[in-house]
């Protein structure tokens, strides 16, 4: 077992809240999210002795900043650009440096206007993608600018080789969507999905439409992490971290140029065994969702299901609450709303904390969960939480 | 009054690494970059062998009768980028080359039906002007 196993804990989430429109900065409502969790956590701003951070191409604010603004002067800032699975990677290296003695407590958080400023679903900056991104020359040309059109590739070859349909991936959707009706804080509460709805709304990508697509909103989502002895000292019920795969990568940058690996495929061993658990032990899980594919693709590198069981195994409900694995039990970002995946991490923090423990939205008695980060085919991470 | 013959997509931009690649497109060829030390073909070009490390590469010219086979596509119904908008919905290929199945060129199939596209199927390589010196890589299905 892993010398970091249980040896640090989650003691505080929070969350602004969620629009299309916040008419406010990313500023104003990581203060807000950063509040609400030292709040949850029972601890104050100066207990706080480093601030971490990830942002795409600037769309946040700096650590500093925050940090500034709560009042408080933290040794350590660190501000890191990244998409999905930055969670998971800034979760461990706060366990790292919490364990090397070098910090005590530490929040994480994601601010973005997601819907009224940059949309990272909708295309960037042509000669932007085509400097900065590696390759880009190679297919910004064709069209090729949207994470819609970069995982359908995958998709579709995956689709093609295993029997997965569309009605499979309605399923993860359908799944999700019922999760949200039971969350008042959800985006798409009060907009159930039926098959028939969704198999009769057109393509924007294929096989995408605009229910397998993430619901990018305008949010702040903030979360505190300690060593466990100074968890004690919190009010709320700690999570611990129990095991870690915190960054993996495709073998090639270029990764459409293999569109049959993904980064998430090099995570399962190491989490696993970092935790000592097996996936059949997990209770509840956060499986990153900014398209529904990527659910049943990530099913299969965590190995909840077989490579070519997946379909089935989502069309069988275990996704949904009382089925083998409940998922993004608060809606997921399909439905809930699209904080590049932390806001799938605060729902399993609470699910394992039995938080809605006597309504209909517990996961009854789960003590172990998995969250899965996907940046995209080149950049996962994951991590394995317990009460 | 704006041109209507201006090209509004974005034009690949040829670096230190893969001109060769585009000055051979240019001319309506097919040039890739090779290991000198392990023979892998490096495609999209780079300043090294991604299979085994080494700096030393060379270049191949494979001329201009291209087939491939679509190994994944997808077919989009809105535009992310300029100049797409006019050619909806547009369908984008990775093709895996018939010479090096390995290779995979990313390219759209133009004048195609999106309705005759499948996993499997061939292609042929064409060469669009775009301007009046550059020309970009195309797939068309190859019939027959
Ligand atoms: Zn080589």
């Amino acid at each position: 077992m892993s010398t970091y196993s249980n040896q640090c804990a989650i003691v505080g989430v929070g969350e602004n809240q969620r629009s299309r429109k916040s008419g406010t900065t990313p500023l104003h409502m990581a203060l807000t999210a950063a509040r609400n969790a030292l709040a949850d956590a029972g601890l104050e701003a100066k207990d706080l002795d480093g601030i971490m951070n990830y942002s795409t191409a600037g769309d946040s604010c700096p650590s500093h900043e925050l940090a500034t603004y709560l009042g408080c002067h933290p040794k350590y800032v660190k501000d890191v650009s990244g998409g999905g699975s930055s969670t998971e990677l800034l979760i461990a290296d706060a366990v790292a440096l919490i364990e090397a003695g070098m910090l005590e407590t530490v929040l994480i958080y994601r601010s973005m206007n997601g819907s009224s400023g940059e949309k990272v679903g909708r295309g960037y900056d042509p000669n932007m993608l085509q400097e900065m991104l590696p390759g880009g020359s190679f297919i910004m040309p064709y069209g090729s600018a949207s994470p819609t059109q970069w995982f359908g590739m995958f998709a579709n070859r995956h689709m093609h080789e295993t029997g997965i349909t569309k009605e499979h991936l309605g399923h993860v959707c359908i799944s999700f969507y019922e999760h949200a009706q039971r969350n008042p804080n959800a985006f798409l509460n009060g907009k159930p999905l039926d098959m028939e709805t969704y198999l009769a709304t057109p393509d924007i990508s294929m096989p995408f439409n605009i229910h397998d697509c993430c619901v990018e909103l305008d949010e702040a989502n903030a979360i505190i992490v300690t060593s466990a002895s100074n968890a004690k000292n919190c009010k709320s019920k700690p999570v611990f971290i129990a095991g870690m795969a915190p960054r993996t990568t495709h073998s090639h940058v270029h990764y459409w140029t293999q569109v049959d690996e993904v980064a998430a495929d090099h995570a399962a061993a190491e989490l696993y065994k970092s935790a000592g658990v097996k996936p059949e032990d997990i209770q509840v899980a956060s499986i990153y969702d900014c398209f529904s594919w990527v659910v049943l693709r990530q099913l299969e590198s965590y190995g909840f299901a077989k490579r070519g069981e997946v379909g089935d195994f989502v069309a069988a409900g275990n996704l949904k609450m009382g089925g083998s694995l409940p998922s993004n039990t608060a809606g997921g970002m399909l439905s809930e709303g699209y904080t590049h995946g932390m806001n799938n991490v605060l729902e399993l923090v609470r699910q394992l904390r039995h938080d809605y423990k006597g309504t209909d939205r517990q996961v009854k008695d789960c003590e172990l969960g998995i969250s899965t980060g996907w940046a995209g085919p080149d950049i996962a991470g994951a991590m394995i939480l317990r009460n | 009054m704006t041109k209507q013959t201006a090209y509004e997509k974005p034009i690949p931009l040829k670096t230190q690494d893969n001109h060769e690649y585009w000055d051979a497109a240019d001319q309506h060829e097919l040039k890739l970059q090779k290991c000198s030390a392990c023979s892998t073909f490096i495609h999209p070009p780079g300043p090294a062998c991604p299979t085994c490390g080494s700096p030393e590469t060379e270049w191949e010219l494979l001329g201009s009768d291209i087939t491939a086979t679509v190994y994944s596509y997808i077919v989009s119904y809105r535009p992310f980028l300029p100049g797409f908008q006019h050619e909806l919905p547009t369908v984008i290929t990775v093709a895996a080359l018939d010479a090096d199945p390995d290779v995979k060129i990313m390219a759209n199939i133009i004048e195609c039906d999106p309705e005759d596209v499948e996993i499997g199927v061939p292609l042929k390589m064409t060469w669009v002007d775009i301007t009046d010196d550059r020309a970009l890589p195309q797939w068309v299905l190859a019939r027959g």
